[in-house]
């Protein structure tokens, strides 16, 4: 079961509206599924609108308890997304690495939170599938955590489906003050550690009072290598609520 | 949305309406609607006639024994229904809601049917009757005081004529009419005419009702009498998966066989699908739920897709025949989400449930291409096929989408959005504390309530509940979604007030809905109270407490809150579209760009309208009222009136040339035609334009321009267009005309506004315009001239120095002045174009070109502008500027240094006129390239100055100071703001120069004789090329040049002239041009040429009218 570290004072708890959003089919739900249960297989929930899932996020002086939306994929739900990302604190706005239109309609994404979503908003970029791109293009488990940056140079590699470098992505996500990560919902790669980012991320000011208490997952920063081993990893209870 | 067309709107609603009421013919296509809704019927039906009377059925178990009709006792026993007998195209309806549908009814009384219906849902108690389903109509007792109809249905008809012992009572429907004789007659003559006509859908009908359950059910055990005979000779019909792989739920517990038994005895009573009356008990037994064999027939009986399904039997197969193995987007979308449809039942985990299940979704997405796919389809479809067929689910999905659910799954979803919004609102109106609550915790009330009506509350409540909540959502209608929705807040209200996020209001209601089969009261005394599950209170609390929401009340709240929701699709549309506009568009401010698109989607869209009106103002026999009706029926008109607003749906995405003419003149005055058609008069004028056939817009008695002003029709339009077209498609994308205005407009590069220009009349792109291009150039400069300039030229005349003592005076000589000196700019345009145009043979071009060099070998020009790129070196072989009059440069030959030119163009060199003959002599192909295009440009100081800055300017988008009190964001709402003639002030409608003139000064006359005489020089030049021609043709060349040469010379800048004189001189020149035979000679050139066209575009004989027109153009 959980590592519940066996801290004996409860930290103070307070819930996250978070928002994923991006083009269909980069891998939301999947990623979703990973952070809340730790699991990657094809979608069987059909999602009407959005789905509701929560998670808590550990951090060495609080816990954030995630409320995590995870909107439908076809097109024209687009007009619904309002409505989802109204008075969320922070987003995911996911693009798949193989494929640049994807990256294009994150953009497009993030200047709309921009101009519409509440302002102190935490956006992180996050480029999935990155398990698709060749090893050299992707960190290998148990590399240095800087290996996100380190894989610009090696994009030309034959078996490669990555379509969107590394740099180019990052770029854009310095600019723009954005967390920027890539993940594989596949694998489980820096998957945490986007949600945790986001959890530091968040202003201590902008967080609603504490919310109920429940399980607790450690999500901490320094579990990051644990997330990089392949093999089944623990989690806390079960939280998650698909509506 | 925009005012103006608001006002349209309303324009064409009141000339309806009152169409509607004055020409009042036998049937009034408004009430058409609201009867098909009232009685669920095809679009093709409209109420004929309509009867008060009463209708008398045999008591239940009564009529066992035959009757004798003519009995009045036996009639007399049986139950009594007063209400309203209606005769449409093919139906005989009875109901006990007593809407009317007459022409003179109000719209109270024919919309009754959407206020209460105490369970019976909009079509009461009563039938609705196919007449094919009526075998025999016969007059019962015919006393004067009563008229009564006797009504023998097919149910049962056939069994009396087979099987004489099965049956032996066909099902006859007793009416009597209340109404004077001469009303009930014409009633039985309608009737009787549609009974005839009716006879040939016979096979129709029966083709669908064979493959019934209700019709195999009483059929089979009407021949195995007794009970236990097997000898069931066919299939069952197909009642959907269910029969398949089992029907969800416990059958015992559901109590299926007693539903069963219970509707096997009322449709022996009450006739069977397409003739069965609906009494109390009809209703009751769709409120406890539907048995399963039965349930997907009755859907398709009260939700009205029995009666399309009769309508065209074949058209599901149809459908999947003639798009077999087509590939779409929605084909695709719908793919990916088979295996999600429900996949805890096993039918759908089956090729079979799967198979269903897409050859539904796609056959529908070819037969409405504009719905196409939308997720949550899959989950109600493959609900209705546990208990449809096929094709009985491809209908029941039609009417949903067309009626029952309204925009949902439209490309927009603005009906989802929509019902959210009034649902939201019912929430405040009936449970303000909890609205208090979700406001306070900021918890959004649609995100969970959403899944609940795109859903139908299939996804959200355990199957066989959100069945039965389908059950009377197809019998009443939507305000069912609403009523539940209501009524589980209000049951959950107190758990619901101590929840304060999202997570913990989702989790309540997700308890709640998975408890739903518990007792509601479990800790009751009472053994009866603890039985009612908390499914029967959530259906009492719903229709009881809730009652007073109907279908009227949804109505009203859909058109309250219809404007605001569309407007923030429309904004988020908006949005996403500017973003989508590409690298080019970021030289456009963001202002801009929303301006532009409100302008171009703006047009477009009331281009559509007006097209419609004229449509419906021309058929407003057949259309009449249309927009109402549906509006009371639905909220939403979903008729023609409102297609192509962006919110709604697929909208015109293209721009014809047209429509692009129209576009610009709201962001250009030079735009806009000087000879506005009268508003009444009939405009085709379009069909000749050199676009052909491209014009939508037919024969118009309104304005074929709406609200805005009428735009000329000019070459340099065309141009533009065909510039801007990229993809030679013949139409422009937004994308299309912010690129192409992003070029014009967005760039502070006189260099690369100069060669835009010049590339518009290189028409080979071979980088050289010959002498027609110079001409059509000339005349778009004056044409873009003729009304002025927003950005005030450099003031090179003695008037702008001049006091103002009267400040429109000054003003208006300040105006004149810099016409004139536009005029006179384009005029030594022209010529110098001439003099020094090279010409197109090889050996002169390079003579030329040479000649050309050394003559702008000049590098001693002082001033440096910020403007010089390398281009220009290029050009000269070194850098040169624009010669100021102050400055003369010292030309190479040497031969007027002294000379104290006002005329930039005096700085020029001067060819010999040798060359200058030969590019006049039409026989000698000449053109000019683009760098002596610069050359010419940047030699003039009004011109360099309209490519630095006017041209830009003049298209005025949304930072214009005009508009700058709305430059935010602007939004499709306010757009009206603009449109009438952008380039004119707030307060003046009509277009007029720079904004500062008042109209009927006269001003504008002066303008016109102005831009009249630059026509003339041009066209003079042309008639002296043509004259040149002639002599060549005589064979009389040289001698004779001189003297055409010799006017031109006169004017030349550097000869005896000083000052001004030049400018006087030229419009000396041409005033002359104005009087006496030369202006018929003009005139008839133009005639002949048919090629120089006047400011107005409009063509020939403009030019010779230019000053009489004076009083015409000010409208
Ligand atoms: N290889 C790989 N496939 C992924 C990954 N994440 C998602 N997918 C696949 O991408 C498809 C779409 O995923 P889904 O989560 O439904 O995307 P959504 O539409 O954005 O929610 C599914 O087939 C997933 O199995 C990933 O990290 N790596
Ligand atoms: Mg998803």
């Amino acid at each position: 079961m959980a590592e519940s570290t066996g801290t004996p004072t409860p930290r103070p708890s307070s819930s996250v509206k978070l928002v994923l959003l991006g083009e269909a089919a980069v891998g939301k739900s999947s990623l979703v599924m990973r952070f809340v249960n730790n699991d990657f297989q094809e979608n069987k929930e059909p999602t009407i609108g959005a789905a509701f899932l929560t998670q808590k996020c550990n951090l060495p002086n609080r816990t954030i308890k995630f409320e995590i939306w995870d909107t439908a994929g076809q097109e024209r739900f687009a007009s619904l997304a309002p409505m989802y990302y109204r008075n969320a604190q922070a987003a995911l706005v996911v693009y798949d690495i193989t494929k640049p239109q994807s990256l294009t309609k994150a953009q497009h994404w993030v200047a709309e939170l921009q101009r519409q979503a509440s302002p102190g908003i935490v956006i992180a970029l996050v480029g999935n599938k990155a398990d698709l791109a060749s090893p050299g293009s992707f960190p290998a488990p148990g590399d240095d955590a800087d290996g996100v940056e380190a894989n610009a140079d090696a994009e030309q590699d034959e078996s490669d489906a990555r379509k969107v470098p590394t740099r180019e992505a990052k770029a854009y996500a310095e600019e723009e003050g954005l967390l920027f990560y890539e993940t594989s919902a596949k694998t489980g790669q820096y998957v945490a550690e986007v949600f945790t980012a986001i959890a530091h991320a968040i202003p201590e000011s902008s967080l609603k009072g504490p919310r109920g208490v429940g399980g607790q997952t450690n999500l901490g920063r320094d579990d990051g290598a644990r997330v990089n081993l392949a093999g089944p990893r623990e989690t806390g209870p079960k939280e998650g609520c698909a509506c | 949305m925009f005012n103006n067309f608001t006002s349209l709107v309303q324009k064409a609603q009141t000339l309806i309406d009152t169409a509607g009421l004055t020409a009042s013919p036998s049937k009034s296509p408004s009430k058409s609607t609201l009867f098909q809704h009232q009685f669920r019927l095809p679009d093709s039906e409209s109420p004929l006639y309509e009867i008060t009377s009463e209708l008398t059925l045999p008591l239940p178990r009564s009529g066992r024994q035959p009757q004798d009709a003519n009995d009045v006792s036996s009639q007399l026993r049986g139950n009594h229904y007063v209400g309203r007998l209606h005769l449409s195209e093919h139906y005989i309806c009875f109901s006990t809601q007593g809407s009317s549908f007459l022409s003179t009814a109000t719209t109270s009384s024919s919309s009754s049917f959407t206020g209460q219906t105490h369970g019976t849902g909009p079509s009461g108690n009563g039938f609705t009757l196919p007449l094919c389903a009526v075998r025999r109509v016969e007059r019962l007792n015919s006393q004067s005081f009563q008229f009564s109809l006797a009504i023998t249905t097919s149910n049962g008809y056939r069994d009396v004529d087979k099987k004489q012992s099965t049956n032996p009572n066909p099902q006859r429907l007793i009416v009597q009419l209340a109404g004077s004789r001469q009303q009930c007659e014409r009633f039985c003559d309608g009737l009787k005419k549609g009974l005839r006509a009716a006879y040939k859908d016979t096979q129709n009908l029966n083709k669908v009702v064979g493959e019934l359950y209700s019709e195999y059910h009483l059929a089979d055990t009407a021949t195995s009498d007794k009970e236990g005979s097997t000898t069931t000779q066919r299939d069952p019909p197909d009642t959907g998966l269910g029969a398949i792989y089992r029907y969800p739920g416990d059958a015992r517990k559901l109590r299926d066989k007693a539903k069963m038994r219970l509707w096997k005895e009322y449709m022996r009573e009450n006739g069977r699908n397409a003739t069965i009356v609906r009494q109390p008990t009809f209703h009751k037994l769709i409120r406890v739920g539907l048995p399963n064999r039965l349930r997907g027939e009755i859907w398709e009986l009260t939700s009205g897709s029995l009666f399309l399904r009769f309508q065209n039997p074949d058209l599901y197969a149809e459908m999947l025949k003639e798009h077999e193995g087509k590939q779409s987007l929605a084909i695709d979308e719908i793919e990916k989400d088979l295996n999600r449809s429900l996949p805890e039942y096993p039918g759908f985990q089956s090729e079979e449930g799967i198979g269903r299940l897409r050859r539904v979704l796609v056959a529908y997405s070819w037969l409405n291409p504009e719905v196409g796919y939308c997720q949550a389809m899959n989950i109600v479809v493959a609900a209705l096929l546990i208990y449809m067929s096929e094709a009985q689910a491809f209908f029941v999905l039609s009417v949903l989408c067309d009626r029952m659910l309204p925009g949902y799954y439209s490309m927009t979803m603005y009906g989802t959005l929509l019902d959210q919004k009034v649902f939201e609102s019912l929430v405040e109106g009936t449970m303000p504390i909890l609205w208090d609550h979700l406001v306070k915790s900021d918890v959004q009330l649609s995100v969970v309530s959403l899944p609940w009506f795109l859903s139908l509350y299939i996804n959200s409540m355990p199957l066989i509940f959100a069945y039965r909540v389908l059950d009377v959502f197809f019998l009443e209608g939507p305000k069912v979604l609403f009523q539940i929705g209501l009524a589980i807040l209000r049951i959950n209200g107190e758990e619901l007030l101590d929840a304060a996020d999202d997570g913990t209001f989702i989790s309540v209601l997700k308890t709640y809905f998975s408890r739903l089969d518990e007792s509601a009261h479990p800790k009751s005394e009472n053994p009866k109270l603890r039985a009612v599950t908390r499914f029967q209170e959530l259906m009492v609390v719903a229709f009881k407490e809730f009652s007073g929401i109907t279908q009227g009340t949804i109505s009203e709240q859909r058109a309250k809150h219809k404007d605001a929701v569309l407007e923030n699709i429309e904004n988020f549309a908006k949005r996403t579209s500017i973003r989508n506009l590409g690298p080019d568009s970021k030289r456009l401010s963001l202002n801009d760009l929303g301006f532009l698109y409100d302008r171009f989607y703006g047009v477009l869209y009331e281009r559509q309208q007006r097209t419609q009106m004229i449509q419906q103002e021309m058929d407003r026999k057949k259309k009449s009222g249309r927009i109402k009706a549906t509006e009371v029926v639905s909220g939403v008109s979903g008729d023609e009136p409102e297609m192509g607003r962006v919110a709604l749906g697929p909208s015109p995405t293209q721009m014809d040339y047209a429509a692009f003419r129209e576009f610009l003149a709201g962001i250009a005055k030079w735009a806009v035609t000087d000879s506005p058609s009268s508003p009444s008069s009939h405009v085709d004028g379009e069909k000749a334009s050199y676009f052909g056939n491209s014009m939508r817009s037919r024969s118009l008695t309104i304005s074929p321009w709406g609200a805005g002003p009428e735009p000329a029709d000019h070459d340099f339009m065309k141009r533009l267009f065909r510039k801007w077209d990229v993809d030679s498609v013949d139409t422009l994308t937004l994308q299309n005309v912010v690129t192409g205005l992003a070029h014009m407009k967005g760039t502070k590069d006189i260099m690369a506004n100069i060669s835009y220009f010049f590339d518009l009349y290189d028409d080979d792109g071979d980088g050289k315009i010959d002498r027609e291009g110079i001409l059509s150039m000339s005349e778009a400069l004056l044409f873009l001239s003729r009304r002025g300039f927003e950005t005030p030229f450099p003031a090179a005349s003695p008037q702008s120095d001049a006091r103002m003592g009267s400040s429109i005076e000054a003003d208006e000589l300040r105006i004149e002045n810099r016409d004139e000196q536009f005029l006179s700019s384009v005029s030594a345009f022209i010529r110098r174009c001439f003099e020094y145009a090279d010409a197109d043979h090889p050996s002169k071009q390079i003579d030329d070109s040479t000649s050309a060099l050394s003559n702008f070998g000049i590098g001693e020009d002082e001033e440096e502008e910020e403007d010089e790129d390398e281009a220009l070196i290029e050009i000269d072989g070194t850098s040169t500027s624009t010669p100021k009059p102050e400055h003369a440069s010292s030309p190479p030959n040497g031969a007027s240094t002294s000379e104290t030119p006002s005329d930039s163009a005096s700085s020029l060199p001067r060819r010999d006129p040798a060359a200058a003959n030969a590019a006049l002599d039409p026989s000698n192909p000449l053109s000019i390239t683009l760098p002596t295009f610069r050359m010419l440009v940047l030699a003039d100081e009004t011109l360099e100055h309209f490519f630095d800055r006017a041209l830009a300017n003049s298209f005025r988008l949304s930072d214009a100071p005009a508009a700058t009190a709305s430059s935010t964001l602007t939004t499709f709402a306010n757009l009206g703001r603009f449109t009438p003639g952008v380039g004119a002030g707030p307060s003046s409608p009509l277009p007029s120069t720079a904004g500062v003139v008042p109209p009927g000064k006269g001003l504008r006359g002066v303008l016109d004789n102005i831009v009249t005489d630059g026509m003339r020089v041009a066209t003079d030049i042309r008639r002296r090329m043509d004259e040149a021609q002639k002599e060549l043709d005589r064979g009389a060349a040289q001698e004779e040049d001189e003297e055409d040469e010799a006017e031109p010379d006169e004017r030349t800048p550097g000869g005896a002239y000083g000052g001004d004189a030049d400018q006087r001189s030229v419009r000396a020149a041409d005033r002359d041009l104005l009087e006496g035979a030369e202006t018929e000679d003009v005139s008839s050139t133009m005639g002949k040429e048919g090629l120089l066209n006047a400011p107005g575009g409009d063509g020939k004989g403009r030019t010779r009218a230019g000053s009489e027109e004076v009083g015409e153009v000010l409208f």
